[in-house]
């Protein structure tokens, strides 16, 4: 069968965000229902979870090779689910792992890479994808003339819907013939309940405003009231006040959260580049013609470490 | 021990990059200023720290057309030793997934034992060259490299991944793609920029490397700037009474609280 092919990626024995996302997309492509598998590694007992996403089959590999995530590995399982099913259109998460396997599965299936789409128009001219380029400067619409279509979806953007739900049919598929050229040492995980910004509904991010390493204690307490994750300016990075994997824009990450609060920082066009998609942007910023505040749909102006700790408060409050 | 890395020229960060009216898909390239891809000068600098330790030659390979030839020109200035160049319009406006073959067949004719290049290319904003480079060459691929180890046959790498980090070692050659947090990059002096004028621009073309381009595989149909942002809420006065309407906005206008 043709069809659409669906990695689902796990963490921690759980389903992550960026497959219900995926999903998503296959469903928006229009096609017959039984048209959607998914490809699970390892975490089989997740396999009939699968079914509640609307997916008619499950490709399944397991092994200790998958233990740690090995692109080549990855890469590999899903080249063999995507040639079982003859799939003629590959959908995974643009997570860090997703955008990594998607490159070299693209180059192995002799594929064409659509990477981090925000949108699928659909009309009398067929399907185009939309993906930001030049650092969101523009909306890019993209028609494909060739299969398979690897795609891969902007975290955060595509919500995950109703699915119909399957009794999906399981289907052990084996790698056969790989030699890994990786080996891994160590795999490092971040501390517990210290959210990911790629996939954070909700960002606060310092920049030379908050004043050093300190000042970060300030959004450190708005984001836990929040439950958000920390971003960061590169003029903070560069200060050495919080690590570069907190850095967003042009030489960071690339982010869509549903708020984004920038405190103490001014806007530039390369920070802008990594959270200029955001749906709301909050500004708090003691110079009102720092060009964050046109930007931002709500603009706050004065010390970001005097409203800081009152809008906490105000936070909470509500909350509760 | 030689080292390749690739080179791609892309508009400046601050450039205002803005759609072609008269070329559907294009963008207007007359005015832009152009630099070598941030990323890239990362890649340049791993590669010349490592070439200078282990001695061996680093080369530049670059898919441009002739403008390009100032991305290859500033790496030479930082210090790369020579470049191979492939101008072929069919190179320039294929997917990178094409490029990556052009690519690796102009790698596979160079004795490198490491390939490295940007992590991501910020104008089509792709990360996929050194996962599709690494297929095409049969060899190992690293992604958003944050630090590097080279021994003889091996290199260590430590890499972000969501929610950690993860240390690979791999054999040698492997291609790796490589991130800000590996190093800062060298100002060129004068000398160097001097210097680097001499410095050999070999030109190869696709019949030279026995490939024919394919048809293109996907086209840009439609390029569109996204609405505007802005015309947003701006407060001032009194920080209670500020955070008192930001709190009801959140709640009321966003639906966040
Ligand atoms: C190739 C390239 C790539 C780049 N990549 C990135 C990137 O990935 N990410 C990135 O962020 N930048 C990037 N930059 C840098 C970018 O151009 C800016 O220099 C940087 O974003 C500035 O950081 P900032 O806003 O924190 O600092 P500033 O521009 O110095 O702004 C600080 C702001 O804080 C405000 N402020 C000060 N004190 C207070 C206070 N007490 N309360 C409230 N507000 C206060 C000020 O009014 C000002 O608006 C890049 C640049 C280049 C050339
Ligand atoms: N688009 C360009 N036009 C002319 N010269 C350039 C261009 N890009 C880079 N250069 C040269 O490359 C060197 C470094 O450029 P820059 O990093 O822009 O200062 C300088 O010697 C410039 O002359």
């Amino acid at each position: 069968m043709a069809g659409i092919l669906v990695w689902a990626e796990t963490h921690n024995n759980a389903i992550r965000k960026s497959t219900y996302e995926a999903a998503t997309v296959g469903k928006l492509l229009g096609r017959p229902d039984d048209d959607m598998a998914a490809v699970l590694i390892n975490d089989l007992d997740l396999a009939q979870s699968l079914g509640t996403l609307g997916f008619s089959k499950v490709y399944t590999l397991e092994g200790e090779i998958f233990n740690q995530y090995a692109s080549e590995a990855y890469c590999e399982a899903l080249a063999v689910a995507a040639e079982e099913m003859h799939a003629d259109t590959i959908i995974l998460g643009a997570t860090s792992r997703g955008r990594d396997i998607s490159g070299r599965l693209a180059a192995r299936l002799d594929g064409v890479l659509i990477s981090d789409i925000t949108d699928i128009k659909t009309d009398a001219d067929g399907i185009r994808f939309v993906r930001p380029m030049y650092s969101g400067k523009l909306l890019a619409e993209i028609r494909i003339d060739h299969q398979p279509a690897i795609i891969t979806a902007r975290p955060n953007v595509f919500a995950s819907g109703e699915y119909d739900v399957i009794e999906a049919d399981i289907a052990p598929l084996a790698i056969t013939d790989i030699s890994i050229k990786t080996q891994v040492n160590q795999a490092l995980q971040a501390a517990k309940g210290v959210l990911d910004i790629g996939e954070a509904d909700i960002i606060v991010s310092g920049g030379r405003g908050v004043g050093g390493p300190e000042g970060f204690k300030a959004i450190e307490d708005l984001a836990q009231a929040l439950n958000a994750a920390i971003g960061a300016s590169r003029a903070a990075v560069d200060s050495g006040w919080i690590p570069y994997k907190h850095q967003i824009g042009q030489t960071g990450k690339v982010v869509t959260p549903t708020l984004y609060i920038a405190c103490g920082i001014s806007g530039a066009i390369q920070h802008f580049a990594g959270m200029g998609s955001s749906r709301f942007i909050i500004a708090i910023n003691n110079d009102p013609e720092s060009p964050i505040m046109k930007k931002a749909d709500f603009a706050i102006v004065g010390d970001l470490f005097k409203i800081i700790p009152v809008l906490k408060e105000e936070i909470l409050k509500h909350r509760s | 021990m030689n080292i390749a890395v690739i080179l791609k020229q892309v508009p400046d960060t601050e450039a205002n990059v803005a759609a072609d009216p008269t070329h559907p898909g294009k963008i207007v390239e007359d005015t832009l200023k152009f630099i070598l891809n941030p990323y890239d000068e990362y890649a340049v600098e791993e590669a010349l720290v490592i070439a200078e330790k282990s001695g061996g030659e680093v080369i530049g390979v670059c898919i441009g057309s002739d403008r390009a030839e100032w991305a290859i020109r500033t790496a030479m200035a930082m210090g790369i030793h020579r470049a191979v160049f492939i101008t072929d319009p069919e190179a320039v406006e294929s997917d990178i997934i094409t490029q990556a073959k052009i690519l690796a067949s102009i790698i596979k004719t160079l004795d490198v034992s490491l390939i490295l290049c940007g992590r991501s290319w910020i104008d089509l904003q792709e990360d996929a060259l050194a996962p599709a480079l690494g297929h095409f060459l049969n060899i190992a691929h690293v992604s958003n490299a944050g630090k590097i180890d080279v021994d003889c046959l091996k290199a260590t790498v430590i890499r972000e991944l969501d929610g950690g980090t993860l240390e690979v070692r791999v054999t040698l050659p492997a291609v790796i793609s490589c991130s800000k947090e590996l190093n800062e990059p060298r100002y060129p002096t004068l000398i160097a920029i001097k210097r680097s004028k001499n410095k050999e621009i070999k030109r190869v073309t696709l019949s030279d490397l026995g490939m024919t381009p394919g048809t293109p595989r996907s086209f840009v149909t439609d390029l569109q700037t996204p609405s505007s942002r802005g015309k947003g809420k701006i407060v001032t006065g009194d920080p209670a009474d500020m955070v008192k309407e930001a709190v009801q906005w959140l709640s009321d206008e966003a639906k966040i609280i």
